[in-house]
């Protein structure tokens, strides 16, 4: 759920620092996992351990090729605690690189140090795969794993199961997303392109991100419902407010009034309506579902221009009135100071 | 027999006070006399070891400190066996003569003494592994199978039910799809298979009787061997699990590094153990439960006062739920985490091999 913060789009980058300085802390936590009980000790050597724990998986023998140098206090430190450990000595080479590659956090250069979420990303994602055949359960994982070479019992990974592998799809599809939009604006931007009307660019983004649906259509109902286990609606809740936030920023809203909400909850319920109907829609290439989500940004966008002329006219009126009751209070001298 | 008359008062002032201490403390006071000649016996070894380095080896003390500290356990390093201090090659030989006399009674002591909660836990560790069908399980320590027994029933119903799911899901079949079920069918259900592995041979031997009265007859093997060394290839298994095994087990790290050793590529590596227990009243409650008890129940049901002592003792004497964490970090583990059942009376720790 981290990497749609990857796109350092000028709204998120405040909150980018924030979640890399959160994922360091939670990765000194040594990325255990939801069950975990202990909580971060100040001691100088769980911090240690937690850190190159939290880090590498050598996939390759050698390959040290992100060579960040570690400050040279931590190194010693960090032998000094290694060889105090008698169990260590397998361990010791292949503990000293650790914290370097650690630093590197642009993911993986082939077969070299990943992380541990890399690793749960990777298995997650080539278990999109088998979602046709096995659902989205954990066997889906399973089979994704052995296509990794792991055996499948590393499904355990997953506390949270078949809704790790929806948040992780929910979560990649926002970020192809962000991407796409990133790159129509800079298009537009560099005047490559037109702009488009409000209307036409959420009709657009909708389409774009629910088109991402199509291969997983038959199984999206039993991933919806997932969704809406009491465990994950704040996972999902999250990923929609942000991709619907998203949304709206590219379509250019800069609002800091109550217009922000309102437009947010309408572009929400726009697209729950639209995913439903596309769920049970058997049009060729969901033509239907194209209609519907038309018809319901028209509604959005009548709604909106007219609370403006209601508005307009409102004021209008307002100033009428108070114009025929000073005309009346003159006429009845009320007016005059006696 | 004669102990001086020292050792014994020494034994008697440092014991507790309490009125079932009198064998205690004749244990008290062999092992601290064995100790002593032990002791003396070992620091002339070490003296002689040390002189020989130092004419052999011109290098720096460095070296030799390195080896006197880190020497293997024939050079007179000490463990503890419950709260006594015995000798690591000894300790071995202990354990196995407590498991081989509570051998018949293990599974009656084990419901006593937990009231049959020990069959929840064991359960648990099934729920949290959640194996999917066709894995092979190396059950460490695994005595009487409670565990294997488990995981082979655990498996074959969630194959039953995936293939109930997979019937519901093709209520309608083509012909062809018909076809190829005849054709795929000789492959058969892909076999789950379950090792238990332990030191003890009397513990296996009630193992087996209990496999044959419950009528498991594929998917078992029994294998004699030592969690610190086992008897199996790299990367054969791809579960490895050790409930209530590893505390009696000398060289801790050594057992983690064989588990680390013999599991896939993406095994898991998970351990049921007592723990230490969060809540402060808890805490009473379960002391207490634990050493007036748990002996005495010992005592009655099997005969053993010293070995359920010993029990009591050995899971005082177990790292608690983080620092063995750690430990399993260290081993190369990953995604290490660990989940308290009981308030911490057991907690179960897992970790992948990545």
């Amino acid at each position: 759920m981290l990497c749609m913060y990857r796109n350092a789009s000028p709204l998120w980058l405040d909150m980018a620092a924030l979640i890399r300085g959160l994922r360091a802390g939670r990765a000194l936590r040594g990325l255990g996992g939801v069950a975990v009980q202990g909580t971060l000790s100040p001691q100088c050597s769980n911090v240690r351990r937690g850190f190159h724990r939290a880090a590498l998986l050598r996939l390759a023998s050698d390959s040290k090729s992100d060579t960040s140098v570690p400050p040279p206090s931590y190194r010693e430190v960090h032998t000094a605690g290694e060889s105090s450990s008698s169990s260590a000595q397998g361990e010791s080479s292949e503990d000293a690189q650790p914290n370097t590659s650690f630093q590197d956090q642009s993911g993986e250069h082939g077969e070299d140090y990943e992380t541990e979420e890399q690793l749960q990303a990777r298995i997650l994602t080539a278990a999109l795969e088998f979602v046709s055949q096995h659902g989205w359960t954990v066997e889906a994982i399973a089979a994704g794993a052995e296509t990794l070479g792991l055996s499948s019992a590393s499904t355990g990974m997953f506390n949270n199961g078949a809704g790790d592998l929806v948040l992780h799809f929910v979560a990649q599809c926002n970020a192809q997303l962000a991407e796409t939009l990133a790159e129509q604006n800079n298009q537009v931007q560099l005047g490559q392109a037109e702009s488009k009307k409000t209307g036409e660019f959420l009709k657009d983004a909708v389409e774009t991100r629910l088109r991402m649906l199509v291969p997983y259509i038959d199984t999206w109902p039993q991933a919806m419902s997932i969704l809406l286990l009491p465990h994950n609606i704040p996972d999902s809740l999250k990923h929609l407010s942000t991709m619907v936030d998203d949304i709206w920023y590219y379509a250019g809203d800069r609002s800091t009034d109550v217009n922000w909400y309102t437009r947010r909850a309408a572009l929400t319920g726009i697209y729950n309506t639209t995913e439903l109907v596309m769920v049970q829609d058997s049009s060729p290439d969901f033509e239907e579902t194209w209609a519907f989500l038309d018809n319901r940004i028209k509604d959005v966008v009548n709604m909106a221009n007219t609370a403006k002329q209601v508005q307009a006219t409102g004021e209008a009126v307002v100033q009428g009135l108070m114009g025929a009751a000073i005309t009346l209070k003159n006429l009845t001298g009320m007016n005059q100071r006696r | 027999m004669k102990d001086p008359p020292e050792l014994q008062l020494v034994a008697l002032r440092v014991y507790d006070a309490s009125s079932y201490v009198t064998e205690l403390e004749r244990n008290m006071a062999a092992s601290v006399r064995t100790l002593a000649l032990r002791a003396l016996s070992d620091s002339t070894r070490n003296i002689q070891h040390v002189s020989r380095c130092r004419i052999k080896h011109l290098c720096c003390r460095a070296e030799i400190t390195g080896r006197r500290a880190y020497s293997d356990s024939t050079e007179g390093r000490s463990t503890h066996f419950g709260f006594q201090t015995v000798p690591e090659e000894e300790k071995a030989e202990k354990v196995y003569k407590v498991f081989e006399n509570v051998a018949k009674k293990y599974d009656v002591m084990n419901d006593a003494m937990s009231l049959g909660i020990h069959r929840l836990w064991k359960d648990t560790l099934l729920n949290t592994m959640n194996p999917q069908p066709g894995l092979r399980l190396l059950d460490t320590a695994g005595g009487t199978g409670d565990i294997s027994f488990r995981f082979l029933e655990y498996t074959r119903s969630m194959y039953d039910r995936q293939q109930r799911l997979r019937a519901k899901s093709h209520q309608t079949p083509s012909w062809q799809d018909i076809a190829d079920h005849y054709v795929s069918d000789k492959a058969g259900p892909p076999q789950s298979r379950a090792v238990v592995c332990d030191i003890n041979k009397e513990m296996l031997k009630v193992g087996k009787q209990r496999a044959e009265k419950a009528g498991i007859i594929t998917g078992l093997s029994w294998v004699v061997g030592d969690a610190e060394e086992l008897p199996f290839d790299d990367d054969q298994f791809d579960i490895y699990t050790i409930a209530f095994g590893i505390r009696n087990v000398t060289h801790i790290e050594q057992a983690l590094q064989e588990a680390l050793r013999v599991l896939k590529p993406g095994g898991r590596f998970m351990c049921l153990e007592f723990s230490k227990v969060t809540n402060p009243l808890l805490t009473r409650l379960y002391d207490a439960y634990s050493f007036q008890m748990i002996p005495v129940l010992g005592e009655v049901i099997a005969g053993d006062w010293k070995s359920y002592q010993y029990l009591v003792e050995s899971i005082r004497k177990f790292p608690d739920q983080e620092t063995f964490k750690e430990m399993i970090e260290d081993a190369g583990f990953f995604c290490v985490q660990y989940f308290n059942l009981t308030g911490g009376i057991v907690a179960i720790h897992s970790g992948f091999k990545l």
